[in-house]
């Protein structure tokens, strides 16, 4: 156990699906060659196969706090790297007979492949969107399955790293890892991942993905700081639980789950015997305790819609943005490096 | 490590994983196409020690220095946004928010961070091989994509003498500028005024051309600019979005609704589709596309038999109390009751004072009690006496067509379901609606917008906080205006000065607002030419009308051919378009626009005005489906790489500013590139002898000054951008106390008036600086009069056209079949992954779609015809066809097609893009003019294109 956590949570009902996390996290880490197929911050839209391709049956994690087999996500499934013809369409006196397209085999899946597709029917579609990153479990199958013992979970913070200099690329964390977030670079050999921003989190900076989130979806801090947004909504009001805890990682990023709007009856009246997401496809993600959370999070969105007052939802509302950071609220622009 | 970390300890050396960082700064530096890439320059600092792995990120994330910026591209409803650059070595390696917006009150959410995931990347898409490097000129065909690289000195002098030939031998008119989403009004904004004025070239206005000019609005309202600040929803119990989907195209506004939400706000999104706003919501109520026109009436009866709305409002506010003729449906005027009396003065009636007319200097109403129902008789002029009655019974009938069990087969919402928003909408504290740029885009949205405003006007929803249908947002700094008027010479500006003061102190006396003078010296600058209609320049030159020759076939409710209804309105004045019809376009620059991207039906361009065209000059700072097919392109700077600052919206009422944070080729900023053109025309005319020309209005000008001019005797040489931006913002009069050296530290400063612009003074409000804006307080709180002819809402128009089109009051009609006989409607809306094609085909944005343009289809209708997901298909109609990635989903409505904005033509196969088959025919009463508020001006009441009523048939390809 490490002294403390960081930890995260993402409000659903907060996000846009923008994926700007994701090009903020793109942007500042994996944009060499052997990273430029990894996004280690996603969204999907769910229900969907997701990032990498059908992650969620592709085992790993514990069961009974046994190590399960888990496969190994190929390029393919995660998405790979586009390069485009760019030049060959402008440049090369081709006139209309080139257009811009992938350069060799046409992809057949993406990271964001099924944005906005859902499930259901017409006017009963569903659908919602889960962002993702590495989940700094406090039980990480990664760094069991790790024969080099290279990944480190960090005293100070929880933070799990996986020591570049150790990995020997096998690649065993991949299949263990059931959350699929885990990525090979094919160039260095290694295996890389999220990094919570630990360079941020040392100087006091909240990571990329919450801080340049428009959405204002992402709540950081440690899980013990009963002042800090996190210890509120995960422990105090009990609104925010994790994804596919029967995973048995101990994930330490939790979800508000989503509100949707009501469904319809044959007629076209709404109809509230049932919910527009169906309860089983939030069990099957968040497991049982979803049901719990989403009463309590409608419980107090009835009190605000009647005129009253409600301390939880103050806390997601977040009227002061830099609230959400549970302390690592630092403005990066302060930070001067020094050159000599 | 207090203050920072030791950058030597972080740099790389040659340790394992070291070349890491030097990989990124040789992918990251620019390098010369075709050139084998260039080793990164060794450092002079002696190797830094390599600690561990770690080092290696630490040192990705640091920076050399920090410069303020941001995109200054038309994000509309979601501009702008401050963003930290940060530069490594002389590149900008990646960009973060500023994120340091003030909180304006304790009860209300902050603005921060704001941004988008398209902003996040533009590190990247600024050195992507789309970007253009150096001026370049066609080496074949156009659209042949042979180029032969030139020099700026080249480019510019044979840009000159085309500009000098067609001015001087066919006229100034016909050397058009087509302005696009780069525009800022602020330092380009200064160089094609000023050039413009001085050479006398037409400027097509392009809002109303585009969708977004709000014709239902502008009928409405007498003006379409009025929001609200995002952070107003705040103050809303029930927010409609309804004609938006803000989820997706105003990111950094969003939480703003969504935190609403959890204060108690109640979210209900209209809309046919499940799409990303409704799936927040609270409650979606889908409806058939382009039919919304029906559910507002229907809710209108609603309200009006259940009498649930607010008479004193409607008293007021509105024309509903104004007195119509039964003979004639029109307008009681004073013209009617005697000789000489004025075209432009109702009437209402009173119970104690009778028939008397409409106050129009103020709203108050003093101690009168207009009837909002009766029938009166009135004597005529002529002796002849007519019935008259109030607008109000009238609207009663025609909304008695719209009973919810009947409304329900045109708009496809239950009955119920009208019935219980119509309550909602008319008992809630403040009712709001988030409507963007998008009934615009349908023929008959002028229809729906009318009815919007007048389910929200009946529920007295304007003018409280948190409350109100929404125009168009705009608000910028008003000094441009200022700006080009002291760049002329003293002698010109006294004589302007003396040609407006006597008629501006008439229409003082006459009770004229500021609002309305600033609209009347706007229709008097586009009576002139300077700008002129951009879809009928389309129209009218660039053959689209063949498009609308169907439309008998398309629109069953048309009366007569819409080239006729075309030809009455120029003769009588209504509309005009520049260079007058028969005058062919010789010159046409396109600057950070793209229309053969945007212009519905772009092969009739091709086809109609491209062989009329001399010369075609694209200034942008990447290529596009229209730099494909010009003679020249001239690369511009990229936003990182110039200084300016750019207007917004109220939504978020902060003007943005950047300076220059690095250089890219032999890209210019606009201001320079225009002050060189300025520059060549004035010497190639010296050097070909050429003296001077005569302008549109017979009136001879000099080229032997004109650059003297153009630079105000020297004042603004080519390299001053920042001296212009510093000037423009000492002359706004809306960001007092803002001075330009803070401006640039910052990135921001928020307005402290909506000022006397254009394009801003309709919001009508004042901007507090511990407040959120609510618009139209200035008419529904102070009870300043609308610019509209009756002073106040108006929701029936008596212009010739919308009597003939039955049109006078808002009423459903179907959308027309255009295209042809087809089953499904392909519509669209803004996209989540560009602002308009910035970033279409950006490979990052890409890589988060499908890598190729995709349409969303329903499952029923694409299992109907064999088709699966990821399939291309073929789509097609009486004009053409394209090929496209279908998308199923059950999240779209059956019999609709989603395909969205701004794929560029060379994203399809064979470079026919999706907007080949969109007909756009143009609505006839979008020619009515003539009447006070109906006769054009800036950025409304002109014609407009539309895409979504396109009829189209899908097949496996």
């Amino acid at each position: 156990m490490s002294k403390r956590q960081v930890a995260m949570v993402f409000d659903l009902n907060k996000c846009l699906g923008c994926q700007t996390c994701t090009i903020a996290c793109k942007r500042l880490w994996t944009r060499e060659e052997g990273m430029d197929y990894m996004w280690w911050a996603t969204v999907n839209t769910q229900p969907g196969r997701g990032t990498p391709r059908d992650w969620e049956q592709s085992g790993g994690g514990f069961k009974d706090g046994v190590a399960q087999a888990g496969k190994l996500p190929t390029r393919q499934d995660f998405g790979d790297a586009w390069k485009f013809n760019h030049e060959e369409v402008f440049f090369e006196g081709k006139g209309q007979s080139a257009h811009l397209q992938v350069v060799g085999e046409q992809p057949e899946w993406g990271p964001n492949w099924d944005e906005d597709q859902g499930a259901g029917e017409y006017p009963n579609a569903y659908y919602f969107y889960l962002p993702r990153i590495c989940n700094h479990c406090t039980h990480p199958a990664c760094l069991e399955a790790c024969p080099r013992k290279a990944i480190v979970k960090r005293e100070e913070d929880g933070i799990v790293l996986i020591d570049e200099d150790r990995c020997r690329g096998y690649r065993f964390c991949m299949e263990a890892c059931p959350y699929k977030k885990i990525y090979f670079n094919h160039v260095k050999k290694v295996s890389q991942k999220c990094i919570f921003c630990f360079p941020r989190v040392e100087q006091g900076v909240a990571p990329a993905c919450a801080r340049m989130c428009p959405g204002r979806v992402r709540f950081v801090g440690y899980k013990d700081d009963q002042n800090g947004p996190i210890w509120k909504l995960v422990e105090k009001y009990k609104v925010a639980i994790p994804l596919h805890p029967e995973f048995g990682t101990e994930p330490n990023v939790f979800y508000v789950p989503p509100v949707a709007p009501p469904r319809y009856d044959a007629e076209g009246n709404i109809d509230e015997s049932k919910p527009r997401i169906p309860d089983e496809y939030l069990v099957s993600l968040f497991g049982p305790k979803v049901l719990d959370a989403l009463a309590i999070l409608k419980a107090e969105m009835a009190k605000t819609r009647a005129g009253g007052k409600s301390e939880m939802l103050d806390v997601l509302i977040a009227y002061q943005w830099k609230s959400m950071f549970g302390g690592l609220d630092r403005d990066p622009a302060t930070i001067e490096w020094t050159k000599s | 490590m207090a203050a920072g970390i030791s950058r030597r300890k972080f740099l790389v050396g040659a340790a394992a994983g070291a070349t890491i960082v030097a990989i990124a700064y040789w992918r990251l530096r620019p390098v010369e196409r075709g050139a084998p890439a260039a080793a990164p320059t060794p450092t002079t600092q002696a190797p830094p020690a390599y600690g561990d792995w770690r080092d290696v990120y630490r040192e990705r994330w640091a920076w050399d220095r920090i410069v303020k910026s941001t995109h200054f591209v038309n994000c509309w409803y979601q501009s702008h946004c401050a963003w930290n650059v940060y530069v490594k070595d002389g590149v900008v390696w990646r960009e973060e928010q500023v994120a340091a917006y003030p909180q304006v009150r304790d009860d209300v959410p902050d603005f921060n961070p704001r941004g988008c995931q398209k902003g996040a990347c533009f590190s990247e898409r600024m050195y992507d091989p789309a970007r253009l490097r150096y001026p370049m000129k066609r080496a074949g065909e156009r659209g042949s994509g042979k180029w032969q690289r030139i020099s700026w000195e080249e480019a510019l002098t044979g840009i000159a003498d085309s500009v000098l030939d067609t001015i001087t031998k066919e006229g100034s008119d016909r050397v058009v500028w087509d302005l696009g989403p780069l525009y800022t009004m602020g330092t380009f904004g200064a160089a094609h005024q000023r050039f413009s004025f001085l050479l006398d070239c037409t400027s097509l206005d392009m809002n109303t051309e585009i969708g977004d000019g709000h014709r239902g609005v502008g009928e409405t309202f007498g003006k379409i600019v009025f929001e609200r600040s995002a952070d107003d929803y705040f103050f809303s119990d029930l927010i409609l979005i309804w004609g938006g989907n803000p989820i997706a195209t105003q990111i950094p506004n969003a939480h703003f609704l969504l935190e609403a939400r959890y204060k108690g706000a109640q979210i209900v999104t209209i809309a046919p589709d499940l799409s990303p706003s409704s799936i927040h919501a609270d409650l979606w109520v889908p409806v058939k596309p382009g039919c919304d026109a029906a559910l507002g009436l229907s809710m209108a009866n609603v309200i009006l038999g259940e009498k649930l709305y607010d008479a004193a409002f409607l008293r007021e506010q509105t024309d509903l109390p104004l007195l119509v003729r039964e003979d004639t449906r029109r307008y009681l005027r004073s013209s009617d009751l005697r000789e000489g009396g004025s075209e432009e003065e109702l009437y209402l009636h009173d119970p104690k004072r009778g028939i008397v007319p409409v106050p129009k200097k103020e709203l108050r109403l003093g101690d009168l009690e207009p009837s909002l129902e009766g029938r009166f008789e009135v004597g005529l002029a002529d002796g002849r006496k007519v019935a008259v009655r109030p607008v109000f019974e009238l609207l009663r009938e025609r909304v008695a067509a719209y009973a919810p069990e009947q409304a329900t087969a045109q708009c496809g919402t239950p009955p119920e379901m009208i019935r219980s928003l119509a309550r909602r909408i008319a008992k809630a504290k403040s009712a709001c609606t988030v409507t963007t740029s998008n009934f615009g885009k349908y023929y008959h949205g002028n229809l729906t917008e009318r009815a919007m405003a007048l389910v929200l006007a009946l529920g007295g929803q304007y003018g409280k906080k948190g409350s109100g249908f929404v125009g168009f947002p705009f608000l910028v700094q008003d000094g441009l205006e200022k700006t080009t008027f002291q760049s002329f010479d003293l002698p010109d500006r006294l004589k302007i000065l003396a040609s407006m003061l006597p008629k501006r102190l008439e229409l003082q006396l006459e009770g004229y607002t500021e609002e309305m003078l600033v609209y009347e010296r706007s229709r008097n600058m586009y009576q002139s030419g300077m700008a002129t209609s951009g879809a009928l320049f389309w129209y009218v030159h660039g053959g689209l009308l063949k498009a609308s020759e169907k439309l008998e076939e398309w629109d069953p409710y048309l009366k007569r051919p819409v080239k006729d209804v075309l030809a009455e309105s120029f003769e009588k004045g209504w509309q005009h378009v520049w260079p007058k019809p028969g005058n062919d376009p010789r010159v046409l620059f396109v600057y950070g626009s793209n229309p053969l991207r945007r212009i519905r039906c772009y092969p009739l361009l091709l086809e109609n005005l491209w062989p009329k065209l001399n010369t075609i000059v694209t200034l942008d700072w990447r290529m596009t489906s229209t730099g494909q097919f010009s003679d020249y392109v001239l690369p511009v700077s990229a936003w990182y790489e110039r200084t300016e600052h750019k207007w917004v919206t109220p939504l978020m009422p902060f003007i943005h500013a950047g300076e220059k944070a690095t250089t890219y080729y032999e890209a210019k900023s606009d201001w320079e590139i225009i002050s060189l053109l300025a520059q060549a025309v004035h010497r190639r005319a010296g050097e070909r002898g050429i003296t001077g020309f005569t302008d549109r209005f017979g009136k001879s000008r000099q080229f032997g000054d004109l650059y003297d001019r153009f630079s105000q005797h020297g004042e603004f040489g080519p390299t001053d951008d920042e001296k212009v931006a510093r000037t423009l913002l000492e002359n706004a009069s809306n960001l007092e106390g803002v001075s330009w050296d803070e401006l640039k530290k910052t990135g921001f400063a928020r307005f402290t008036s909506v000022g006397s612009s254009i394009v801003s003074i309709g919001n009508a409000t004042t901007i507090e600086p511990n407040d959120t804006i609510t618009p139209l307080t200035k008419h529904v709180i102070e009870k300043e009069p609308y610019p509209t002819l009756s002073r106040r809402m108006q929701f029936y128009l008596d212009q010739d056209l919308y009597l003939e089109m039955d049109e006078a009051l808002p009423i459903h009609k179907d959308p027309p079949i255009a295209g042809g006989n087809y089953p499904l409607m392909l519509t669209g809306g803004h996209t989540r992954w560009s602002i308009h094609s910035a970033w279409r085909d950006d490979a990052l944005m890409l890589q988060q779609q499908r890598g190729v343009p995709v349409m969303y289809m329903s499952i029923e209708d694409a299992g109907a015809r064999g088709i699966t997901d990821g399939e291309t298909v073929k789509v097609f109609n009486d004009l053409a066809s394209f090929q496209v990635m279908a998308k199923t989903t059950p999240a779209v409505r059956p019999g609709q097609l989603i395909l969205y904005h701004a794929w560029e033509n060379f994203q399809f196969a064979g470079g026919k893009g999706f907007q080949n088959l969109i007909p756009s025919p143009l609505n006839p009463v979008e020619l009515a003019g003539g009447q006070f508020h109906l006769r054009p001006m800036s950025i409304c009441m002109q014609p407009s294109h539309t895409d979504r009523d396109t009829r189209v048939e899908v097949a496996r390809a």
